[in-house]
């Protein structure tokens, strides 16, 4: 890798659906795995249901915060619309992480069949994901975030972050048995 | 206590923070004693930081101009403050701010103002650099949130060595980023004492004509302060130019791009070292975030300079490294090949931001649109949560806070037609008390409708006054008629504003406050209490899809469904009930305790 072996994420999502946290819990994960970190967000439209889009980076030595279009290693997606809406941010050799979940957007119907496939025939390396539905078992849908923080950080190679409560870390772990 | 846990930690390790999050420990570093703000993204956090530290005075001020004015008189009198805006909020402040380069400060004034570029979260992108050549105030620019922090401390010990106020420039992707900082713990405050000299602090003609002098004469000296924070990474034949968090992204660059060249940071990007002139060799490229501020400042110095002036960078967006690469090829023409970026297989629908599902400005905005029905009202709107009512047609005109009254009194008495001004609570506050008293001596009509949810909601709920200074007791001293109405309470709220209209057409202004706690406040204090918050639902049988309450009444948690039939998203639902209100066919049912649980919201 070029780039002083840096790896980017754009993590995106729907408001209220914890991608902040999720890359927050990316970011202290990697710090504790000894590189540097860069989390990049954007405030102020997260809690009103419009799309959401954090950037990390972290590797040995990082300066730039952002990801630029054609620069991410993973797109980590909570919302599979929204997956669409950030493919640009991926390098050709790049992996999409999606949940299989779909928030229709205001005005037009989407058809969640017509999403998914789209994802899975797009010939990017791709794996989509229940992590609503997983996250549903275990009582509700705020445990979504962490079972995708499980999926993502078996791909990474990162350690479950140590602020994860009991039931986020059990979250974890079955996102963990996703991508096995 | 958090704090002291915090710090315990922080002897030993490295912990992520945000950039607003460094300055504000960078200040308390520093001795900060007095901290002063308004909200607006991206600079909200470091007051909110600060917030927690009950040893020194912490103040959201009403605006920006009062919060420059207390920290400046603060340093006036010799304690060290620190004053935080967003970018637009320097324009409302800038009065203060010029006079401050003048008389000078005692103590450290730290100015911080957070840019947005490509407007995230703003208006405009404006650079707050050029305040710094136009006002003769110096202007620090970290690149991260590490440096941020740096520089927030070097900031008010330059800022009393100088006696000189110091603007510390950041930027959304400094201010809102997470790095690892270390941070050392707070120093006590510096608090102060006023002693008096006439002929500096009494800008009259005067004394301010010497004060002039002495100026220009101390920015002279002021670039040798500059050459201290530069820094000079050797290099190969070429020169890149760069400050802030551009730094960043020419690091990555230049590795990308595999040249070796001479890069020179400035930490001081306002004014620039003249020293540089010698420093630079070969062609000189000049990286930055925001305008061409600091490749202004080289041409003054008769340097041939390749950036953003000739095009070779983007003049509007934000960098990143992509764009940075590329423009360095330009400049020094080389060649380099991007990858085009993948196509998404279908495109994505857009999904705009929306009111919060139960948010009193849909109730609010529903109340107006029947009650002005067949008017075709002006909608002069204003910058806050109720900007969304774009959404269903009702903001015709959103340019700065303040702009609903100000503009809507002018569209009034030039068209002569019906103008409805709406303005959140901290916006009227901010920015129309002033305006008020204009319409109120000149009586224009205008129909005023305060959106008063009790909070700065935009910016994440900050305090407004607007329960200690009710807006309707301010509009009645004015001599304005002022009738309050309940935007859950849809049919009799209606009726009021009716009689509001009536009196607007007469040609008189009137104020309707409309009263009702931002939900997500309300909801957040409600689950805490333990407080039944009901559901609603729509009975599919009765439904007859006429869309009124995803259309009209426009309910993020209500949904159209295949059949047009709405469908409310159980989660979503936060049970105000307003729906059930107006829904032709009473086809929408709450279960239970709708009473109670507004009573509860409207005390949030
Ligand atoms: C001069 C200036 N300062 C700050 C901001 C950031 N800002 C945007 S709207 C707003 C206030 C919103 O509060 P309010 O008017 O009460 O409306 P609400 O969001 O609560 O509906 C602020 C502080 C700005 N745009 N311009
Ligand atoms: S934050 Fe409050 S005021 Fe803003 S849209 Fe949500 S409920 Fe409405």
């Amino acid at each position: 890798m070029a780039r002083g072996m840096a790896t980017s994420l754009v993590i995106v999502g729907v408001g209220g659906q914890g991608a902040l946290t999720l890359a927050r819990w990316i970011g202290e994960a990697a710090l504790a795995a000894g590189y540097d970190v860069r989390i990049a967000e954007i405030h102020g439209m997260s809690q009103r249901g419009g799309s959401v889009e954090v950037h990390v980076r972290f590797g040995k030595e990082v300066y730039a915060p952002v990801v630029e279009e054609g620069g991410a290693d993973y797109v980590v997606a909570l919302e599979a619309v929204e997956a669409l809406r950030a493919y640009k941010y991926l390098k050709p050799s790049g992996v999409l992480v999606a949940n299989k979940r779909v928030i229709q957007p205001p005005g037009k119907w989407v058809d969640p069949q017509l999403v998914l496939e789209a994802i899975t025939k797009s010939g990017i390396k791709a794996y989509v994901l229940p992590c609503f539905d997983m996250a549903m078992e275990l009582g509700s849908p705020i445990y979504e975030n962490a079972v995708m923080l499980g999926a993502v950080s078996k791909l990474l190679n990162l350690p479950m972050p140590e602020s994860l409560d009991e039931r986020n870390r059990e979250a974890f772990r079955r996102g963990a048995r996703l991508v096995v | 206590m958090k704090n002291l846990i915090f710090y315990i930690h922080l002897n030993t390790v490295k912990i992520l923070l945000l950039g607003n999050e460094a300055i504000a420990y960078g200040a308390l570093a520093g001795g900060v004693a007095v901290a002063t703000a308004y909200p607006g993204t991206p600079s909200t956090e470091i007051l909110e930081t600060l917030e927690e530290f009950r040893d020194r005075f912490v103040h959201w001020a009403v605006n920006e101009k009062t919060a420059l004015e207390i920290a400046y008189g603060a340093t006036v009198a010799g304690a060290r403050a620190l004053v935080a805006m967003k970018h637009v909020g320097l324009n409302v402040a800038a009065d203060p701010l010029h006079s401050a380069a003048y008389t000078g400060v005692e103590g450290g004034l730290v100015v911080v103002s957070a840019d947005d570029p490509w407007m995230h979260s703003s208006q405009n992108e404006q650079d707050t650099r050029w305040y710094g050549l136009q006002a003769y105030v110096p202007v620090l620019e970290p690149s991260d949130p590490a440096e941020a922090y740096r520089y927030a401390k070097t900031a008010f010990e330059l800022s009393e060595k100088l006696k000189h106020p110091i603007i510390l420039r950041s930027v959304t992707r400094v201010s809102h980023v997470r790095a690892p900082v270390e941070v050392e713990p707070p120093s006590p405050p510096k608090w102060g004492r006023f002693s008096k000299d006439i002929s500096r602090f009494n800008l009259v003609p005067a004394y301010a004509r010497e004060r002039r002098k002495a100026l220009v004469e101390k920015w002279g000296t002021i670039g040798e302060v500059s050459a201290e924070l530069m820094r000079v990474e050797p290099g190969g034949h070429v020169t890149i130019v760069t400050s802030g968090v551009a730094y960043n992204y020419v690091k990555e660059a230049v590795r990308l791009l595999n040249i070796d060249a001479t890069i020179i940071k400035l930490g001081m990007s306002v004014p620039i070292p003249p020293k540089i002139r010698e420093l630079v060799k070969g062609t000189v490229v000049v990286v930055e975030e925001g305008d061409s501020v600091v490749e202004t400042q080289l041409r003054a110095l008769r340097l041939e300079t390749r950036g953003k002036i000739d095009g070779y960078f983007p003049k509007y967006g934000e960098l990143n490294t992509r764009k940075v690469a590329e423009g360095i090829a330009k400049a020094l023409d080389i060649p380099y090949n991007l990858p085009q970026p993948p196509k998404s297989p279908i495109e994505a629908p857009p999904r705009p931001p929306v009111l919060c599902p139960g948010c009193p400005h849909m109730g609010t905005f529903y109340i107006l649109r029947l009650a002005t029905a067949g008017l075709n009202p002006v909608w002069s709107g204003d910058i806050g949560c109720y900007s969304l009512g774009i959404n269903t047609g009702q903001q015709d005109l959103i340019t700065h806070m303040g702009s609903s009254v100000g503009l809507g009194m002018g569209v009034a008495v030039a068209s002569k037609q019906f103008v409805v001004a709406t303005v959140g609570d901290s916006t009227f506050y901010h920015s129309v008390l002033p305006q008020l008293i204009d319409l109120a001596t000149k009586k224009v009509p205008l129909l005023v409708v305060v959106m008063d949810n009790a909070y700065t909601a935009m910016t994440g709920g900050q305090p407004s006054p607007s329960r200690l200074i009710p807006p309707e007791k301010i509009a009645e001293a004015f001599g304005i008629p002022a009738f309050v109405i309940d935007p859950a309470d849809i049919k009799t709220s209606i009726e009021v504003v009716k009689r509001a209209v009536e009196i607007v057409k007469s040609g008189r202004p009137v104020l309707v406050v409309s009263k009702r706690p931002c939900v997500l406040v309300a909801t957040r204090k409600a689950r805490k209490a333990g407080v039944a918050i009901p559901k609603y639902k729509v009975e599919p049988e009765k439904c007859i899809g006429c869309g009124i309450c995803y259309n009209l009444l426009k309910c993020s948690a209500i949904q159209a469904r295949p059949d047009r039939k709405a469908y409310i998203d159980p989660v979503l639902c936060v049970g105000c009930g307003i729906c059930a209100e107006v829904c032709p066919v009473d086809a929408i049912k709450g279960n239970g305790a709708r009473v109670k649980w507004l009573e509860v919201w409207q005390q949030a």
